[in-house]
């Protein structure tokens, strides 16, 4: 009887080191791998830098510019064409050569030495000052047709030209109802691990940020 | 089919063991050790934007963050000095779609084995550890683009130093004896494999590979569990990912949880159009010569490398100093290495050291007296068993793949 307890011992002891667990014996928590850190830098704001933001960004981190070796036009014109045939990248045609152009300007032999990312603050408090304006909608809904529209859609419910083509698609902005400003403004900054959703704390300016939330709310209306 | 090569030891590094299931929710904390990338301490790979800033993602120690999302993170090449087996939270690691999981649950977990076969399967993650033999193999998982930064000119893609790339003693059931479960269909050609990982945007193609039936039914191909006596990390592709030896890490795909065997080559764009090389034998070209013709990327060339000595260090003169190293190939393992202090004119052998099995890291040394005062071109040159060595010039091909030229290190002396 002993032995069978010491071999159950022993075998539960294996199999649990073989699954991994934790020895504190949290064994009931599920993996989670929502915590990925959020992209450490983002695009330098310069002419064009709202297409990079706008559809570079639904996939992967500004990293993927800013690590590459400096690339002459046709490169990275070949990149951006692959990203749009063959990766899916709902750039339209006529943005592909502003694109190009903004690439160039962060990472090429000319101009020498190019662009420098902006590196991201890890802050999720509000800058005071962008609360305590009252927010213009009429500017609010000018940023959102320009940052947010593409997705989100011109009645904010998700259905913009790209944001159904999302996996998971693209938030329904009129059930904003009851978050507050702070989870509102905390998801812009810092964008949404795990969904197409990138972090807009780079551009727009932050202190335009009550405008856009002001608008934000119109939509639920 | 059953056949083990001559000259092929495979059976020896295949450990048989059963072991008991378990169905239990794991764990951990946070995936990201809360640590802000832009305070992190970073390291300089030696090419044009090579800065990478060490960062601890969850179950891994800092690692050279390349990109955040999707995540590709390199091992420091000062590790591989440590332990013939890479720490599995200092493994490499690299995603090409950031549509991750955020969570697995081990209960309702199921390996899918479908398409051409008798009777499509649907395992438990239990099941898979009960009732089948369990295997271990030690092998090295190697990124396609390890060392990617190094091409001259630079081609476009991930800029890899030589860390994406990792030696474990890997874990799990054979792919075959799941596929001989299941009864594979006398029309069967290919085995294509899916994880869990998904696109960010739908009209992004899912990354699935597939392997030809004769390379997916050989022994020592596995569905693997775990990883140096652990479970597979998040990062690797918890809870399952397979273990294709001698082959590139692009077939071990991770979080794995589809298996279709297919009646025609697969057509999917991973296959068709990624990962795919320069048709001549050399896999090469100069640069700006037009491809007339791409293979798929498969199997490993042979490599070689100094562990304990970085570039430009400077050592003692006139005292005994002892070089160590890894080399590895596809898996027909390695005969020799020879190692040199004058850039390659003149060559000794090193001393091989303990063989882990064809697969494997085999780590070797080579002890020289310096004189002081001088500089040395440090090298060494791997040749397996069926006489293939590494190249004395570096091949060049648009993708970056498959490098293996002699590697240089300097040393000062004192």
């Amino acid at each position: 009887m002993i032995l069978f307890r010491i071999l159950l011992f022993v075998s539960l002891g294996v199999t649990g080191l073989a699954w991994g667990l934790p020895a504190r014996g949290d064994d009931q928590e599920r993996v989670s791998i929502l915590d990925l850190p959020p992209d450490p830098i983002s695009f330098q704001a310069g002419p064009g830098s709202d297409i990079a933001n706008s559809y570079c960004l639904i996939c992967h981190s500004a990293e993927y510019v800013y690590m590459q070796p400096p690339h002459l036009r046709d490169q990275w014109m070949e990149i951006v064409n692959k990203m749009k045939t063959t990766f899916g990248c709902p750039i339209p045609d006529e943005q592909i050569s502003r694109l190009v152009d903004y690439l160039i300007s962060q990472n090429s032999i000319q101009p020498s030495p190019g662009g420098t990312p902006v590196q991201q603050e890890v802050q999720n408090e509000i800058a005071g000052e962008a609360l305590n304006h009252p927010g213009d909608p009429q500017k609010g809904k000018t940023l959102y047709e320009q940052y947010c529209l593409n997705c989100h859609g011109a009645g904010g419910k998700g259905d913009g030209p790209i944001g159904q083509s999302l996996i998971p698609p693209a938030a329904n902005l009129t059930l904003l109802g009851k978050k507050s400003d702070k989870a509102i403004l905390d998801t812009i900054r810092n964008g949404r691990p795990g969904t197409a959703m990138p972090s807009w704390k780079n551009e727009p300016n932050q202190s335009d940020m009550n405008d856009l939330l002001v608008f934000l709310r119109t939509l639920s209306q | 089919m059953d056949e083990i090569k001559p000259g092929i030891h495979r059976r020896r590094f295949l450990k048989g063991s059963l072991a008991l299931g378990a169905t239990i929710l794991i764990n951990p904390k946070g995936l990201w050790a809360n640590q802000s990338p832009n305070m992190a301490p970073y390291a300089n790979l030696p090419f044009e934007r090579g800065r990478r800033p060490l960062v601890a993602f969850r179950q891994k120690r800092p690692l050279m963050v390349m990109t955040t999302r999707p995540p590709q993170l390199e091992t420091p090449f000062h590790i591989f000095n440590d332990d013939i087996f890479t720490p599995n939270d200092a493994f490499f690691v690299r995603w090409h779609l950031a549509n991750i999981p955020r969570e697995i649950d081990v209960n309702t977990f199921r390996l899918n084995i479908r398409g051409r076969v008798n009777q499509s399967l649907s395992l438990s993650l239990e099941e898979l550890k009960t009732q089948f033999e369990q295997v271990e193999i030690a092998a090295v998982c190697q990124c396609g683009g390890n060392s990617r930064g190094f091409f001259q000119p630079r081609v476009p893609g991930g800029q890899w130093g030589n860390g994406a790339m990792g030696n474990a003693n890997w874990k799990g059931i054979r792919l075959r004896d799941l596929l001989r479960r299941a009864g594979i269909e006398g029309d069967a050609v290919q085995v294509r494999f899916d994880g869990l990982d998904q696109p960010v945007a739908t009209a992004t193609p899912d990354f699935r590979k597939s392997l030809n039936l004769e390379d997916a039914l050989l022994e020592e191909v596995l569905v693997a569990h775990s990883m140096n006596g652990e479970a597979l990390p998040m990062l690797n592709g918890f809870p399952l990912r397979l273990v294709v030896p001698g082959w590139y890490a692009t077939y071990w795909v991770k979080m794995l949880n589809d298996i279709e065997v297919l009646n025609q080559a697969d057509q999917n764009f991973w296959t068709t159009h990624a990962y795919r090389l320069p048709a001549d034998p050399c896999h090469c070209v100069q640069p700006g010569e037009a491809l007339t013709g791409t293979v798929p990327i498969g199997k490993m060339t042979v490599r070689s490398f100094i562990t304990n000595l970085e570039n430009d260090r400077t050592i003692p003169g006139g005292k005994p100093c002892t070089i160590k190293g890894i080399t590895f190939d596809q898996g027909y393992g390695i005969d020799r290495v020879l190692f040199s202090v004058d850039g390659g004119q003149q060559w000794q052998s090193a001393q091989l050291g303990k063989d882990y099995g064809d697969f494997s890291f085999r780590p070797w040394e080579a002890k020289f007296i310096p004189e002081p005062g001088s500089s040395y071109a440090l090298q060494s040159l791997a040749i397996n068993r069926i006489g293939e060595s590494q190249r004395f010039s570096a091949r060049w091909n648009p993708s970056g793949y498959l490098r293996n030229v002699i590697e240089t290190v300097n040393v000062h002396t004192t």
